[in-house]
């Protein structure tokens, strides 16, 4: 049993071989991924057919900056619905930092100050909820559900519920309207986000705990892994997320309002969802987090074109939620269902 | 303890536990265990459904924390407050309900806590062909690497577990009832492995309800009887029915007939 000395052995035996052997690529990929590609795709098609202003780059530019601020905090969000948590504070932390990075610039602060305080404010307040839940053991829906309330507060208390306007000569202003090769610096940095977080659930040690302790966390404990840690590194990164959100969203509104970001949460939670993170833990998916956030934005982006009441888009968003939800758990099943199938044949 | 035994001996020993208390609330686990380990040997744990056998293995591999008494491993006293202490005393289990994650593959449970790294990142490709290499050498059955683990059968889990604990060649070796969802071959050669690792020099630890594999593979049996041990004896002055009768503390009726022959098969 001389097993963990390898390096020098010799070629291993073919059926060391076979082992090893990686599986298929259709065996590898989240069938409910590719299903919400498929909707997506659908949806897509559906609008561009139904409005012609859809499929103008202006409108896709459009888009792919609504889609961004949801992208962001949606990549932190699948590692934290991974690890079996939840965070219902971000729209809350959003608003936060929106507002008050807008104040700290009103008083004078430099804009490249006020971008780390914001990062910083986002980071700690996602710390707050990481430590209760992984260290104070209370439910992270219990935290994050305070937080929602006692974040917005502080950030309606701080303002008094006013739009802090943001000076159009900042570089934090100019930084919400700038754009590289037509599409605006949100969506640049979601794009990097998203590479960001593909890496780092998929290859690395963090992100192989984090789905572990979403499958069974006593057994990662076990293994001699920090699990208190690394629960609460994930609830952090969604604030540290959400931080740079409220930041990029401040930015480009030109000014930070705590009353902004309402129903955040249940957004980004249903674009994690509905690209085939298992609500249960143990699973996620960063493509499919990307899929999700560009559904739910597409469904947001066609109505508005085709002029349905902006007071529709609440409903339908928590619809496609409780939808979405109830697939998810379902999900299992089929794709058990679906597994069985493929190997029959 | 150490000190009242020869030197030479002394140097065997791997591990001594002295007067383990261990209380969940109300519930008294453990009351007072002691237990020794000598280099090379296989010591059978028994005692009755709650008489704390896991509880103490626990303790042991730092999974849980005693609240009185002292471990000593290598003659060195040691407190372990998580897995990872445990782990760098070479001590290793394979806990009772397995410690597996369901959704991650076999080479991620393989080395889990432990993942061969390519700089920042785990290096897959060098995961599953070692894992492979575990598997093969230990005849574990499962067709792939990439297989996950919640698909795996019962005992295919078990032997997986079983080589997760071997592959870190640990000085202590701990096996909570490895042998539960094991077919029979398999639970001949989980009992060859004990062996084999015995002989290197590994002390082992079984736990079994199955008392003719301890006659098989164990040098001594250490006994527990709710939360305290009670007994300790080596394999050769026992028989089934001694055995039992420690287990179920109800004294043997003292018929050891001559004519009988007396049960070692050591
Ligand atoms: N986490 C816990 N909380 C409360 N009580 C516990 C806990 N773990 C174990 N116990 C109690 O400690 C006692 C010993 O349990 P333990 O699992 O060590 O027994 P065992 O000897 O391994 O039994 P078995 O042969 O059934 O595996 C039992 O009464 C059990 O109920
Ligand atoms: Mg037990």
């Amino acid at each position: 049993m001389s097993t963990t000395q390898t390096p020098t052995e010799p070629a291993p035996a073919p059926s060391v071989q076979r082992l090893a052997r990686q599986r298929s690529l259709w065996e590898r990929t989240n069938k409910a991924t590719v299903v919400m590609a498929g909707v997506t795709l659908v949806v897509f098609v559906f609008f561009a057919v139904a409005d012609s202003a859809f499929l103008t780059f202006a409108n896709l530019s459009n888009l792919a900056t609504q889609v961004g601020p949801v992208l962001i905090v949606g990549v932190a969000m699948t590692f934290v619905i991974t690890a079996g948590q939840i965070d219902l504070s971000v729209g809350s932390i959003v608003a936060f930092v929106a507002a008050i990075s807008a104040q700290l610039l009103v008083a004078g602060w430099d804009s490249s100050l006020v971008m780390v305080a914001a990062l910083l404010m986002g980071l700690g307040w996602g710390l707050v909820n990481g430590w209760f839940t992984a260290y104070q053991g209370i439910p992270a829906f219990i935290v994050t559900l305070a937080t929602l309330s006692v974040v917005r507060g502080l950030a309606l208390f701080q303002t008094e519920g006013f739009s802090v306007p943001i000076a159009s000569t900042t570089f934090v202003a100019k930084l919400g309207t700038a754009k590289w090769l037509g599409f605006s610096v949100t969506a640049w940095i979601a794009l990097a986000v998203v590479v960001v977080g593909l890496v780092l659930l998929h290859a690395t040690r963090f992100g192989q705990y984090v789905i572990g302790i979403g499958a069974a966390a006593e057994s990662v404990r076990r293994a001699g892994v920090n699990v208190k840690l690394v629960t609460m590194a994930a609830l952090g990164f969604s604030g540290l997320a959400a931080g740079l959100a409220g930041l990029l969203i401040a930015a480009r509104l030109g000014s930070g309002s705590a009353n902004s970001a309402q129903g955040f949460e249940l957004t980004v939670i249903a674009a994690v969802v509905l690209g085939g993170t298992s609500l249960l833990g143990g699973r996620g998916t960063i493509v499919g987090t990307l899929i999700g956030a560009l559904l739910t934005q597409i469904i947001a982006n066609g109505l508005t074109l085709l002029s349905v009441s902006p007071y529709l888009t609440p409903i339908i968003t928590g619809t496609v939620l409780v939808l979405v939800v109830w697939i998810n758990l379902r999900g299992r099943d089929l794709a058990w269902f679906v597994q069985r199938l493929t190997r029959r044949s | 303890m150490a000190e009242d035994l020869p030197v030479d001996q002394r140097g065997d020993l791997l591990v001594e536990l002295a007067g383990i208390t261990k209380s969940y609330g109300p519930v008294k686990s453990l009351r007072g265990v002691d237990l020794t380990l000598r280099r090379g040997e296989v010591l059978g744990l028994v005692g009755d459904n709650g008489a704390g056998k896991s509880t103490l293995m626990k303790v042991l591999a730092g999974a849980v924390q005693h609240d009185d008494g002292e471990i000593r491993v290598h003659g060195k006293p040691v407190r372990f407050s998580t897995p990872a202490d445990a782990q760098a005393e070479k001590i290793g289990i394979v806990y009772q309900d397995l410690a597996l994650c369901d959704t991650l593959d076999v080479a991620s449970n393989l080395f889990l806590g432990r993942e061969p790294k390519r700089g920042p990142f785990i290096d897959r490709k060098a995961m599953h062909e070692q894992a492979a290499r575990i598997l093969a050498d230990l005849h574990v059955k499962v067709t792939s690497t990439h297989q996950e683990i919640g698909t795996l059968s019962g005992g295919q889990r078990q032997t997986v577990a079983i080589a997760r604990a071997v592959s870190f060649a640990p000085d202590v070796l701990i096996l909570d009832e490895p042998t539960a969802a094991l077919a029979v071959a398999e639970v001949e050669s989980v009992l060859r492995l004990i062996g084999e690792v015995a002989a290197q020099g590994v002390g082992v630890i079984l736990i079994t309800h199955r008392l003719q594999d301890l006659f098989r593979v164990c040098d001594r049996i250490t006994v527990m009887y709710e939360g305290q041990s009670v007994d300790d004896a080596a394999i050769a002055d026992l028989d089934i029915e001694k055995l039992v009768g420690l287990i179920t503390r109800t004294p043997q009726p003292t018929r050891t007939q001559p004519t009988r022959t007396e049960g070692s098969r050591a």
